[in-house]
């Protein structure tokens, strides 16, 4: 065993502003190390250290001996770097990108024939060798960014955010690339918002503020929070949370679809009465804690656990029904969504999983208006998605997942601007940006610009906008990508807290734990909607045992869909 | 109120984009001050070589002639013609005066006498207006020695009155005409490069689920360019007056019309940027079509000189009928009675612009 | 140096390159429809001047001097006024340029051998136009009727280079300085501050590729864009337009690679110190574009400028590669004379390079 990185007190800053600080670290070979952190930790400045394409402030900083800022020749030879944005060239085919890679790296070009079409064979992307990588879905790109980034074999492989936006069947695809270079004797350093792939890590580091404040193997970090973790199924989830709100000491409170998940801080217990209070209500039983639960009690600035009621919209939202009958999209002879029927009753989230290209975006654009369906009807409350677009608009909400916002205008000018577009005006304009910018929390932001913010805060502004009017209906398009498990969680609780007011809400997402906060959940699959309902119902549906995680759920639907067609 | 938000958005992002409003400024003010000083003067100073063999008073007054009307600088006297041409060749003269031997001589024996020229021709312009100055020069020499000798007077004498512009200074022209160019350029490409940043950032497909239409989007793209434009104007009067610009006609019609115009131009940068998808794209043909544009509209080569297609073409340039809008509310005084056909050109050409762009968009 | 990276980066540049149509479309096409545009619209000559008569002594030597006028091709009558309070008018809607007023009397003041004065009314608003017109209708108006007396000074005069005092042979090889100035650059930048903004460029800094290997490569397909352009450009010059070629192709297409590298060396700064490419596109068009169309002597000639004016112009290298090629092509001349003009575009070049290796360092802040 031998060290690949070492860092010594390592720390950097950009105008006086300190991102990094005291960084002890190493790394030996053969490991997967991942990196974790909330947004704007400092994990992609770190791994532009390691990378050698940035410098440190102070401290001291050596990849394979070589200190990295003198030695960043010999750096850049040995390491691959995949960057966080796409780092294809649009207009290049797949093989060419590859070559592009190795020529530039001195690969010869016997090596490179071999290796690209093992590595393109390993990501699944040997029939796509000669589309533009302009083309390809986000989860082609990224397993194409990753063959780049391996194509001279790199001792060390630096990977900025691999999964973001990736499905889970590319993610699956992208893990065994990795594991397979793990096993060649090469180094692995990742950092990832996603726990679920965190788990896969032999050793974590956690970021939080430039500092790192815990380094362990992902068994070691759980068992830290190990007996304080539990678990209430309940029916009545807003009296148990009101409850269980009074108790002292909880680090962390989880609102799911039909249960609710306490963490309670380390030297607290579940209050001796408690128990009996909360008879008739819900079954409570200590759990196993995720990675999820043990990142949360490590940020130390916790943010508040107990959120404050929302107040009621200015105007307030009557949920209605989302119906669709035997809808179809057809783009010559594909067939992006084909012959979906639904029907969401007022005040119920609704997640819609499926791979890349299933179909879920272009049904959430139909149902928003912007795309005519090729056959079929759709319904918004009474209104006809193809025939009344233009009051359909005033009653929906839709975030994307790119946080469709102004970078250049502050938090209340953006506000302002979308409270605007949708008529409203003086009092009633007002009363809405208070109660929106309340409900996520931006109270007290609302001078900085948008593009100083970090993505967690973007992200409830980007909601913000896209409630302001108090929409019927709201779509979700990917709306965590990007997010720490925090604000995530803080996230979700807004989200059912608008579902219980009435709105129907539509998610799409490609962590699927978050399924678990949906009332139902709709599986697409190459335009067919292959399964819609609870969670609970789909287990038992495909033969899982009830605590099979949503991960299997999905494999096991897609699964069954492509035995099914074959 | 929808209008109202997305007017209040579109200004704030336009004075916050610092380095625009900066360009725009600059090409307002800057810009059309170091064209007044650059391009605006007649030309003078050509640099002349003389070849005197004669070296009599007569021609070293001849010489004098050349040099004193300000038109020529001397770079050198030589005595022989022989190595005048190198000065031609290196690009250090532009014209050669070869004085023969004996001028003196015939010139008091009243002998004809011929002077030779050398002109570099390498630019054509410079050439013509050098072979012209020297022409009057002699002409004026050859009065001048000539006048102890009673010589007929011509018999019409032409009175030649220049109006709107006496002096024939190029002044009021090029700052005029820069103003005018200013208009245009950054009522194209703001709008152009505004909209495709939105389409790069996806706003632009937030907004579609809004219940704001594409006109109402068409609106919001324009006004602040116009305004911003408008607003311009008022640095560029300040220079006007600077450059003794004369104002005879309506500053408030000149106001009007530059609003109109700058309305068409902005409709072309709508339209660019409904067809392209990126920035880059953007800009390269907002680039494109500026140079046409700019060129058949009279501010680099007058319209009356281009052939008599190019002339036709010249009526599908914003610029040029702007160009004479200004040119004659500034120094001739026009008004409405005389400029409307120039007033309904502007509004022929700003609708298709805006329409196109509106059905492109809409197929999206 | 290793020739193999350079030439990754060149073909991946070039794939780039030839699959954007618009970039492609707008490289190509835009040297020839400028040769068009200059080709065609700028010619010294005012033809076909709108002329305006207002002839109160209607006379048969009144209608004598207003076909003197319209014998010309300069002139075409298109007013006839009937009194003089209408030349406001007519002058004012761009009827006419030029109004001429031929008062009563004119034939009797002939006839009887006095002078006889007309008016001539000109628009001076166009003054370039207002120049010619006013020459010529003096020399029309100055010859009408008189013999010509015998001159005592004549002046022969001779022009060098293009007799015929061409325009397009003056724009042409001038046009070679503003097209290679205009285009190289801004692509380089545009696409150097593109992979900035897209992130692609720390994949760049992430290898072994060294920043002089990456500019190099960098540089192949659009100094070969350059090159097709001046291509493009000569020929039709020379097939459509019959620019004449007078000196050594040779010295031309040498020292054409070493302006290129210099304006894409322009590029390539630029793009090192911006970020964004709309800032990038305006510094472009700012310090190399305006410049080499109005202070490289290419249509006003700098002897003219205020002193300060003309040292500015010092600073653009287009001003030299003006005069070079000018030199080459109409003055037939070689290094022997152009070396000074020569020797300032190579220290730019090196200067300039230098600048913008120094300024891409390898690292992301």
């Amino acid at each position: 065993m031998t060290t690949v990185i070492r860092a010594d007190g390592v720390g950097r800053r950009f105008a006086g502003r300190r991102v990094l600080a005291d960084i002890d670290l190493e790394v030996r070979d053969g490991e997967i190390f991942g990196l974790l952190g909330p947004d704007g930790a400092g994990k992609t400045t770190l791994m532009q250290l390691l990378a050698a394409i940035l410098d440190p402030s102070e401290g001291q900083l050596t990849v394979f001996g070589f200190d990295t800022r003198h030695g960043a020749e010999e750096v850049n030879a040995r390491v691959g770097y995949m960057t966080q944005a796409f780092s294809l060239y649009d207009r290049l085919s797949v093989i060419e990108n590859l070559q592009f890679a190795a020529r530039i790296r001195d690969v010869a070009a016997s090596d490179f024939r071999l290796r690209s079409e093992e590595l393109l064979t390993m990501a699944g992307l040997e029939n796509a060798r000669h589309r533009r990588a302009g083309q390809l879905s986000g989860g082609m790109r990224k397993k194409l960014s990753l063959c780049a980034a391996l194509i001279h074999a790199p001792a060390l492989l630096l990977l900025d955010e691999l999964s973001l936006g990736v499905d889970p069947l590319s993610r699956r695809d992208l893990w065994r690339l990795l594991r397979r270079h793990r096993d060649e004797g090469n180094t692995v350093v990742i950092s990832t918002p996603y726990m679920d792939e965190a788990e896969h890590c032999d050793r974590l580091g956690f970021l939080h503020d430039g500092q790192l404040v815990a380094l362990d193997t992902p068994a070691r970090l759980r068992r830290r929070v190990t007996g304080h973790i539990y678990q209430l199924a309940t029916s009545h989830l807003d009296e148990t949370e009101a409850l269980v709100r009074s108790w002292p000491g909880i680090s962390s409170l989880q609102r799911l679809a039909n249960r609710l998940r306490i963490q309670l801080a380390p030297d607290q217990d579940v209050p001796v009465d408690a128990l009996a209070r909360l008879d008739g209500l819900g079954h409570l039983v200590a759990v196993e804690p995720t990675l999820e639960e043990a990142f949360i009690a490590l940020s130390p600035l916790s943010a508040p656990a107990v959120l404050p009621p929302p107040m009621p919209p200015a105007f307030a939202a009557t949920g209605v029904e989302v119906r669709a009958e035997r809808l179809g999209v057809h783009f010559g002879d594909v067939m992006a969504v084909h012959e979906v029927s639904l029907r969401v009753p007022p005040g119920e989230v609704i997640g819609w999983l499926g791979p890349n290209g299933a179909g879920k975006t272009t049904l959430i654009r139909v149902l928003c208006g912007l795309q005519k369906p090729s056959v079929g009807r759709a319904w918004v409350g009474e209104l006809s998605v193809t025939e009344q677009v233009g009051q359909l608009r005033r009653r929906l909400g839709y975030m994307s997942q790119h946080f469709s916002l102004y970078p250049d205008l502050s938090v209340a000018e953006n506000l302002r601007f979308f409270a605007g577009i949708y008529g409203l005006a003086g009092r009633q304009r007002r009363l809405a940006i208070d109660w929106a910018s309340h409900m996520t929390h931006l109270t007290g932001l609302e001078e900085q610009r948008v593009d100083a913010l970090s993505a967690a805060v973007r992200q409830r502004l980007a909601l913000a906008c896209s409630i302001l009017h108090g929409p019927a209906v709201l779509f979700l398009d990917e709306p965590t990508s990007g997010i720490d498990p925090l604000s995530r969680q803080h996230f979700w609780h807004l989200i059912l807290t608008l579902a219980g007011q009435g709105m129907t809400v539509f998610v799409t997402t490609h962590y699927l734990e978050e399924a678990n906060y949906c009332h139902r959940l709709g599986l697409m699959h190459q335009g067919r909607l292959i399964a819609l309902d609870t969670p609970d119902q789909l287990r038992v549906t495909l033969g899982l045992p009830h605590d099979a995680g949503m991960e299997a759920v999905f494999m096991a639907g897609i699964e069954r869909e492509q035995r099914r067609a074959s | 109120m929808r209008l109202l938000s997305l007017l209040h958005k579109e200004w704030i992002q336009f004075t916050r984009d610092r380095v625009v409003l900066f360009l725009i400024l600059w090409l307002y003010t800057v810009e059309v001050i170091i064209c007044a000083y650059a391009l605006a003067l007649d030309m003078h100073d050509l640099p002349l070589v003389v070849a005197d063999a004669d070296h009599s008073p007569a021609s070293r007054s001849l010489v004098r002639a050349f040099t004193e009307s300000g038109n020529f600088r001397l770079v050198a006297q030589l005595n022989e013609a022989s190595t005048a041409a190198e000065y031609l060749e290196r690009g250090q003269a532009r014209a050669v005066l070869v004085i023969g031997n004996g001028f003196a001589g015939h010139l008091l024996e009243g002998d004809e006498q011929r002077l030779q020229l050398l002109v570099d021709g390498s630019n054509a312009n410079t050439a013509a207006v050098a072979r012209g100055y020297a022409l009057q020069t002699v002409e004026a020499f050859q009065r001048q020695w000539a006048a102890l000798s009673d010589s007929p007077t011509p018999r019409v004498p032409p009175q030649l009155r220049i109006w709107y512009n006496p002096a024939v200074t190029n002044v009021s022209f090029v700052v005029l005409s820069m103003i005018a160019l200013a208009g245009l350029m950054v009522g194209v490409a703001h709008p152009a490069a505004s909209i495709v940043r939105e389409k790069e950032a996806g706003t632009i497909e937030q907004l579609m689920v809004t219940p704001v239409s594409t006109g109402e989007l068409f609106v919001a793209k324009t006004v602040p360019t116009l305004l911003v434009g408008l607003a311009a104007l008022f640095p560029s009067l300040a220079l006007v007056g600077w450059f003794g610009v004369p104002v005879r006609g309506s500053l408030p019609l000149f106001f009007a019309l530059t609003a109109l115009f700058l309305i068409s131009a902005i409709g072309l940068g709508v339209l660019v940027a409904a067809i392209s998808r990126t920035l880059q794209q953007a800009l390269l043909l907002t680039f494109f079509g500026l140079f046409p544009l700019m060129f058949l509209s009279g501010t680099i080569v007058p319209v009356e000189s281009m052939p008599r297609l190019l002339q036709e073409l010249s009526l599908v340039s914003p610029l040029r009928h702007y160009l004479d809008i200004t040119l004659g509310i500034f120094l001739k005084g026009t008004g409405v009675d005389i400029l409307w056909p120039h007033m309904l050109a502007l509004v022929l050409i700003g609708l298709p612009l805006y329409g196109a762009a509106w059905v492109i968009f809409r197929r999206q | 140096m290793k020739a193999k990276r350079i030439a990754a980066v060149a073909t991946k540049e070039t794939r780039e390159v030839l699959r954007d149509p618009i970039t492609l479309g707008v490289a190509l096409m835009m040297p020839l429809v400028l040769l068009l545009l200059f080709g065609y619209a700028i010619t010294l000559d005012v033809d076909d001047i709108a002329l305006g008569v207002l002839d109160e002594d209607h006379s048969p030597a009144s209608r004598q001097l207003q076909q003197a006028f319209t014998a010309s091709d300069a002139f075409r009558l298109t007013a006839r006024l009937r009194h003089y309070h209408e030349v406001e008018s007519t002058l004012q809607g761009g009827e006419a340029r030029l109004v001429l007023v031929i008062p009563a009397g004119f034939q009797r003041r002939l006839a009887r051998g006095e002078a006889s004065p007309v008016q001539l009314l000109v628009d001076g608003s166009y003054s370039a136009t207002a120049t010619l017109v006013s020459q010529r209708a003096l020399a029309v108006t100055r010859g009408f009727g008189r013999d010509s007396p015998a001159s005592l000074l004549s002046l022969d005069t001779r022009v060098w280079f293009n007799p015929s005092l061409s325009s397009v042979h003056t724009v042409v090889p001038a046009l070679y300085a503003v097209i290679l100035m205009a285009f190289p650059p801004l692509l380089t930048a545009l696409a150097l501050v593109r992979e900035k903004e897209t992130g692609t460029i720390q994949q760049i800094y992430a290898s072994p590729l060294s920043a002089a290997e990456f500019l190099c490569g960098k540089l192949v397909p659009y100094g070969a864009i350059a090159c097709v352009q001046m291509a493009m450009v000569i020929i039709a010059g020379l097939l459509w337009f019959g620019v004449p070629f007078h000196g050594s192709p040779g010295v031309l297409l040498a020292v054409s690679l070493l302006y290129v590298l210099c304006t894409l060396g322009i590029g390539l700064l630029v793009s090192a110190v911006t970020r964004t490419q709309l800032v990038a596109m305006l510094a472009v068009l700012i310090i190399t574009l305006m410049p080499s169309f109005l202070f490289s002597g290419m249509l006003f000639p700098i002897f003219t400028m205020p002193y300060l004016l003309q040292l500015y112009t010092l600073l653009f290298p287009g001003r030299y590669f003006v005069d070079i090629a000018r030199g080459v092509v109409l003055k037939g001349v070689g290094v022997e004379i152009l070396w000074p003009s020569i020797a300032v575009v190579a220290v730019y070049t090196l200067l300039i390079l230098a600048l913008a290796a120094w300024r891409l360092k390898k690292k992301v802040a």
